[in-house]
């Protein structure tokens, strides 16, 4: 008991790990001890002699001393949490704040108050912090509408958010098995999405996984389009689970293909514009030879029904019946060079390159579903030609192959390429092959004719261009009648010597 | 003017056209003139030409629509034919209402030309008898004494012999002797034909 005597007040405070102010009834400090100066950044002995007020945020200090009148017309302890706060300013001026007790202690006619605080801001600003950063998560997770996943390879399940649970319908489970997942994916998408999984998993690629599929809501039958991102984690070499995103980008993709549809509409119209001129322009040039030769004829045929044959008149008709077609031929040709005009350029060009790089065109068209097989010879030398012709040519083969294939159940797209020799001369031969229907007889003796079609919207330019262009480049256009199953298109193109 | 047989006068740029259809034209006995565009046709023109014009509506430089336009402007009564390319509608009606005899579409059919020349003679020597006419009734009026001019005017306005009198201090005698011989120098048969003959040439305004 006399070592507790032997104790001061002073070393008490000194020793307490809690922040203490001992002040007299007005509020003057007379003791700090180091724990409270180094809290609110004083020097020993400085806060010695302030009042409380002084260390309270000007905007506070009329609503302290009412509670300070308060507390001291009747003076009780007030522990700590029992939400005594105030909001009080370092030496710096920062504010902080503060959770208080207050204990009076009554000694001869003076009344001391020990007040002990501590920092309640600084736990909050943690809470806050948190709090802050996962509303903004959940905002932004809702404003994008995306949702998160994490499918474990191992266990064979997905750990999924509430947002992905909504898509996916009637599933109320953190965790769903992976079977369950993909069941609600459309059967269509299904093959290109493993594929794309199985990409991502391979310890040689960077994990990036990217996939676009539909999901079909189990209750309503709702098809939404899902757009998933994500990387997959590898441990010791192994993929171990797949992170990722998931986003609903079903209202995009209509906006995609309204677009598309516009496009094709304002395309088909341009077409359609450039066809009626076309036709036009041949109209006027055949025309005048055309309507001489036929006055001409009847000239000759006139004079033989009245046998009033005038002989250098007959000769004159004849004569000028012959020169007028072969002026209708050299017309033609003249146009058809009109229509490619401009000096050709071409350059030395990988036709592998020409083939993936018209592929990607149609694959991101979005122009209809298939499945492409490349049979392309490794060693295949550059070919000369105009790229941009070529990939139009390739574009519209390909196009005209999808559309076809639209009744078939997995649409084969089948492209290969290797030398042929004709003659002297190497050339490149490309085989465009889909498993559709294929083409009747009729069809296909017609099929390169301008302005026929079999599309009802088509105006069968297409493959006559196709052709023009093909031969402008040196090759040749044809279609491979024999070839089974589908149609097979086939041209040619030199090889650089 | 001398009335001689009409003849055919083609403007074509289309050497191969012009070429055919004068044989054509030629075969049928009839005298054909081709040009090669509007203005070698309009720089020959002359009053005696006389027939019809077939003008292409495509040419080069004044087209056929154009050339129409100068040939009302210049009075030249010639009835035309146009030929095109392809029957095109509203360039025909337009045509047809500037008083075209007709658009053929080419190639043409020789029967329906021939056919198309007749009418266009017709109409070219009805314009030309009107012409005539009417040369004729001006050379008629330019004989009339100035009295002669003031009575007629005043009589085709409705005035009676004696208001005709008093308004020019003339006895209605006087007025009546004036009025036989106006008729008798435009050959008007009555009141009403001299009132016409006063209206289609502007007298009397």
């Amino acid at each position: 008991m006399s070592a507790v005597k032997d104790l001061s007040l002073r070393s008490v405070l000194d020793a307490a790990a809690d922040a203490m102010l001992l002040t007299e009834n007005s509020g003057r400090i007379v003791l700090a001890n180091p724990t409270a100066q180094q809290l609110l950044g004083y020097a020993p002995e400085e806060l010695k002699g302030l009042t409380i007020e002084m260390l309270i945020a000007p905007q506070y200090r009329k609503q302290f001393r009412y509670y300070h009148k308060l507390f001291m017309s009747r003076p009780a302890k007030r522990p700590m949490h029992e939400g005594n706060e105030l909001i009080a300013l370092d030496r710096e001026g920062k504010e902080m704040l503060l959770e208080i007790s207050l204990s009076p202690i009554k000694a001869k006619q003076q009344l001391y108050v020990l007040i002990i605080f501590n920092v309640a801001n600084r736990r909050l600003d943690a809470e806050e912090a948190l709090r802050t950063s996962e509303e903004r998560l959940r905002l932004a997770k809702q404003a994008a509408g995306l949702g998160i996943f994490d499918y474990d390879f191992k266990r064979n399940i997905i750990y999924w958010d509430k947002q992905m649970r909504k898509l996916w319908g009637r599933h109320t489970e953190k965790t769903v098995s992976y079977e369950e997942f993909v069941a609600a994916i459309h059967p269509d998408d299904r093959e290109a999405r493993q594929a794309a999984i199985d990409k991502a998993m391979d310890p040689n690629s960077t994990g990036e996984f990217k996939a676009q599929y539909r999901i079909v809501n189990p209750v309503n039958g709702a098809e939404r389009w899902i757009s998933a991102r994500g990387r997959v984690y590898f441990e010791a070499g192994c993929a171990h689970r797949l992170i990722g995103v998931t986003r609903d980008v079903t209202e995009q993709k209509y906006i995609e293909k309204k677009l598309q549809v516009q496009r094709g509409e304002t395309e088909n119209i341009l077409k359609q514009q450039v066809a009626v001129r076309t036709a036009s322009a041949i109209a006027h040039e055949l025309n005048q030879p055309l309507a001489a030769i036929s006055a001409y004829s009847e000239v000759v045929l006139h004079a033989l029904d009245n046998e009033s044959f005038i002989a250098p008149h007959l000769r004159r008709a004849l004569q000028g019946c012959v020169e007028q077609a072969q002026r209708a031929g050299r017309s033609l040709h003249e146009l058809l060079a009109f229509l490619q005009k401009g000096e050709l350029i071409t350059e030395q060009s990988s036709l592998a390159e020409i083939i993936h790089e018209a592929l990607n065109f149609v694959y991101e068209d979005g122009y209809g579903r298939f499945y492409p097989l490349l049979r392309l010879q490794q060693d295949l030398p550059p070919v000369q030609c105009n790229r941009t012709q070529v990939q139009k040519v390739l574009v519209n083969l390909f196009r005209n192959a999808i559309e076809a294939m639209n009744v078939t159940d997995s649409p084969l797209l089948t492209v290969m390429t290797e030398v042929q020799k004709i003659g002297p001369q190497q050339f490149a031969l490309v085989s465009v092959q889909d498993n559709g229907p294929g083409l009747d007889a009729s069809v296909s003796k017609r099929i390169f004719e301008p302005f026929f079609t079999t599309k009802s919207s088509g105006i069968g330019m297409g493959l006559a261009i196709s052709r023009a262009l093909i031969e402008a480049n040196g090759g040749q256009l044809w279609i491979d009648e024999h070839a089974r199953p589908g149609a097979t298109f086939q041209f040619t193109l030199p090889l650089v010597s | 003017m001398m009335l001689t047989e009409p003849a055919v006068y083609i403007v074509d740029d289309d050497a191969a056209v012009r070429d055919s259809l004068t044989l054509m034209i030629e075969q049928a006995g009839i005298a054909v003139y081709a040009f090669e565009n509007a203005k070698a046709f309009l720089n020959a023109y002359s009053p005696d030409f006389f027939g019809c014009v077939i003008i292409d509506v495509r040419m080069s430089g004044m087209d056929g629509l154009q050339l129409q336009e100068e040939m009302t402007w210049r009075k030249i009564m010639l009835p035309i034919i146009f030929l095109t390319g392809h029957g095109d509608i509203p360039m025909s009606v337009r045509a047809i209402k500037s008083g075209a005899i007709d658009f053929l579409t080419k190639p043409v059919i020789r029967e329906k030309l021939l056919i198309c020349i007749r009418v266009a003679f017709t109409e070219a020597r009805k314009r030309i008898s009107e012409i005539t006419q009417q040369r004729q009734i001006i050379s008629c009026l330019t004989k009339l004494t100035p009295r002669e001019r003031e009575v007629m005017l005043l009589a085709v306005q409705g005035h009676s012999n004696k208001e005709i009198g008093s308004c020019l201090g003339i006895s209605y005698r006087t007025v009546e002797i004036h009025k036989s011989k106006i008729m008798q120098k435009t050959g008007a048969s009555n009141l009403l034909d001299l009132a016409r003959i006063a209206r289609e040439n502007d007298l009397g305004r």
